[in-house]
């Protein structure tokens, strides 16, 4: 954070001495949201986004400001500040530097960039919050709750180019990433490199990415802090079980396939995307697939999601070699609720509509329903203790209610 | 909207007695250093996907407020509505990959700020052109 903020002092200073507008241009976009569910004891929640709210509506989960300064240095150097507030993992709105990026053009087809930039594991990924750019509410979550980090502290390229009618984009990237989960568990990547490939024709386009990285997550929530110093205790000493829930050596792997093709009247929108992870986060795959249609300046559209677990983070073989005697039985069940609210698999369908009420402002509205799988929390989280235990195979309704700007 | 500028385009045709009438012109400064402009370029230009000629020649693009000069020059250029064109530069400009054009405060500007830029492109609707500009390219 603190080198982000040099990027975006050097800018302060730059616009002082540019003097015009001609040189910086500032722009911003806000969202204004609530999502309600229609059950007492869940609440909504975006993994490493939001802090679950006991509010009901919740605002958290979408509202967000943000504010940009793009400055041209010169015709091949440009400098970007963004900076956001949204209510964060611990509950608070503390502004932090979502892009601070210098950037170079070295050829008409090869741009550069350095600084803090948006992690693009999925195709929306580094738009995920400018919702004015999407016709959702927000991206699907079974497909975007696959990758919760957000920022990129390193190095891209852009390399565009055209043959024939068909625009293509290789966008490389190295670096680091951070995330906060939950209050006080911090989760890094580390050595992230990766690579995506877009091509565009006309109204369709389709891309395909892959990265990978070394992953460090350190829990601090209370099931863990209970779970660890149980399978620590010198009776049983299984450390192999917490070295497989937390530290530093894990590996982690995302792919994903999308396409969009929206022609003016119709909007099809579809991405497979899949986390392949040794250790502290389960593997998973999910995919979406959207249907709109514009009727003039309103969009309905409906969606189909699904997020499945490939292997949980404990795996069933590991609790399975604790020793039988039932005094462990709650051991076990614990590990069991530590798997299942690391896990996201549910499937859902979602109804809504976009109007674009004015230049540059869009309303949406969205009634999902979502079915959690056996063992997982899905998209939730339990409002209480008791809550917990019966989240897996629900049916859950939620309403999302939103107002998009950009200026 | 197609059949109101059918409409629209036969009554400009009777008026001038032209075979036919463009909409938007591309337009530069008179003493601009480029040379030609074809639609797919500008189409490029104008999507944030280059920001200079195929010659490497840097430009600098100008956009009018927003109306429906400036509705029209992205429908014919990019086929892509307002709304559309919108949603689309809110993620090119918000994830970082392109500046937005530089944006004139009216079409009255538009010919003292190319005639000071030597590498500025804008647009203004079809009409009789001030002699500080140059038209480069006509839509449709």
């Amino acid at each position: 954070m603190k080198w982000a903020i040099m990027p975006a002092l050097a800018l302060s200073s730059l616009t002082a001495t540019a003097g015009g507008t001609d040189m910086l241009n500032l722009s911003g976009f806000a969202t204004a949201g609530v999502v309600r569910t229609y059950e007492a004891d869940v609440r909504y929640t975006r993994v490493g986004i939001d802090r679950p709210g006991r509010e009901r509506p919740d605002s958290g989960p979408d509202s967000i400001i943000g504010i940009q300064g793009s400055l041209r240095i010169s015709d091949a150097n440009s400098a970007v500040v963004q900076i956001i507030s949204r209510e964060n993992t611990d509950g608070n709105y503390q502004p932090r530097a979502t892009l601070a990026f210098l950037s170079h053009q070295f050829t008409p087809e090869l741009t550069g960039r350095v600084g803090r930039l948006r992690i693009p594991f999925f195709m929306q990924s580094d738009s995920l919050n400018i919702n004015y750019a999407h016709p959702w509410v927000r991206p699907p979550e079974e497909v975007y709750g696959l990758n919760p980090f957000s920022d990129l502290d390193g190095v891209d390229f852009l390399y565009r180019t055209r043959a024939g009618e068909t625009d293509i984009e290789l966008h490389p990237f190295v670096g680091t990433s951070r995330i906060p989960l939950y209050p006080d568990t911090n989760a890094r990547l580390k050595r992230v490199a990766g690579v995506n490939l877009t091509l565009t024709r006309g109204d369709f386009s389709v891309r395909f990415g892959h990265a990978e990285a070394d992953l460090s997550i350190h829990w601090r929530d209370p099931l863990f802090k209970a779970l660890a110093p149980v399978l620590l205790s010198p009776g049983l000493d299984r450390r192999d079980i917490v070295a497989q829930m937390a530290g530093d050596s894990g590996k982690v792997r995302f792919s994903s396939a999308g396409f969009q093709w929206d022609n003016g009247d119709w909007l099809l929108v579809g991405e497979y995307a899949r986390r392949q992870s040794q250790r502290y986060a389960n593997s998973a795959h999910a995919w979406q697939f959207t249907a709109g249609y514009h009727f003039g300046p309103v969009t309905p559209y409906l969606v189909f999601a699904r997020h499945a677990q490939k292997s949980p983070v404990v795996s069933d073989d590991q609790i399975a070699s604790l020793p039988p005697f039932p005094e462990l039985d709650p051991l076990r069940g614990g590990l069991a609720v530590f798997n299942a609210s690391r896990n996201l698999a549910q499937r859902s369908i979602t109804a809504g509509v976009r109007w674009d009420v004015l230049d540059n402002t869009a309303l949406k509205a969205e009634f999902a329903r979502s079915r959690t799988a056996d063992d997982a929390w899905g998209t939730f989280d339990p409002a209480n203790d008791r809550a917990a235990g019966r989240m897996g195979n629900r049916s859950i309704n939620t309403l999302s209610l939103s107002v998009d700007v950009t200026f | 909207m197609r059949r109101r500028i059918t409409a629209l385009a036969v009554g400009l045709v009777a008026l001038s007695g032209q075979a036919r009438a463009a909409e938007v012109m591309l337009v530069t400064a008179a003493s601009s250093r480029i040379p030609s402009l074809n639609a797919d370029e500008a189409s490029q230009l104008y999507l944030g996907r280059r920001t200079t000629l195929e010659d490497g020649t840097q430009v600098t693009l100008y956009d009018l407020p927003g109306g429906s000069t400036r509705d029209r020059l992205y429908a014919l250029l990019t086929g892509k509505n307002p709304s559309q064109i919108r949603a689309y530069w809110s993620r090119q400009v918000f994830t970082g990959r392109a500046l937005p054009p530089r944006e004139a405060s009216s079409p009255a500007d538009l010919p003292t700020l190319l005639s000071n830029d030597p590498s500025a492109i804008g647009y203004l609707p079809d009409g009789p052109l001030d002699p500080r500009l140059r038209v480069l390219l006509k839509l449709p």
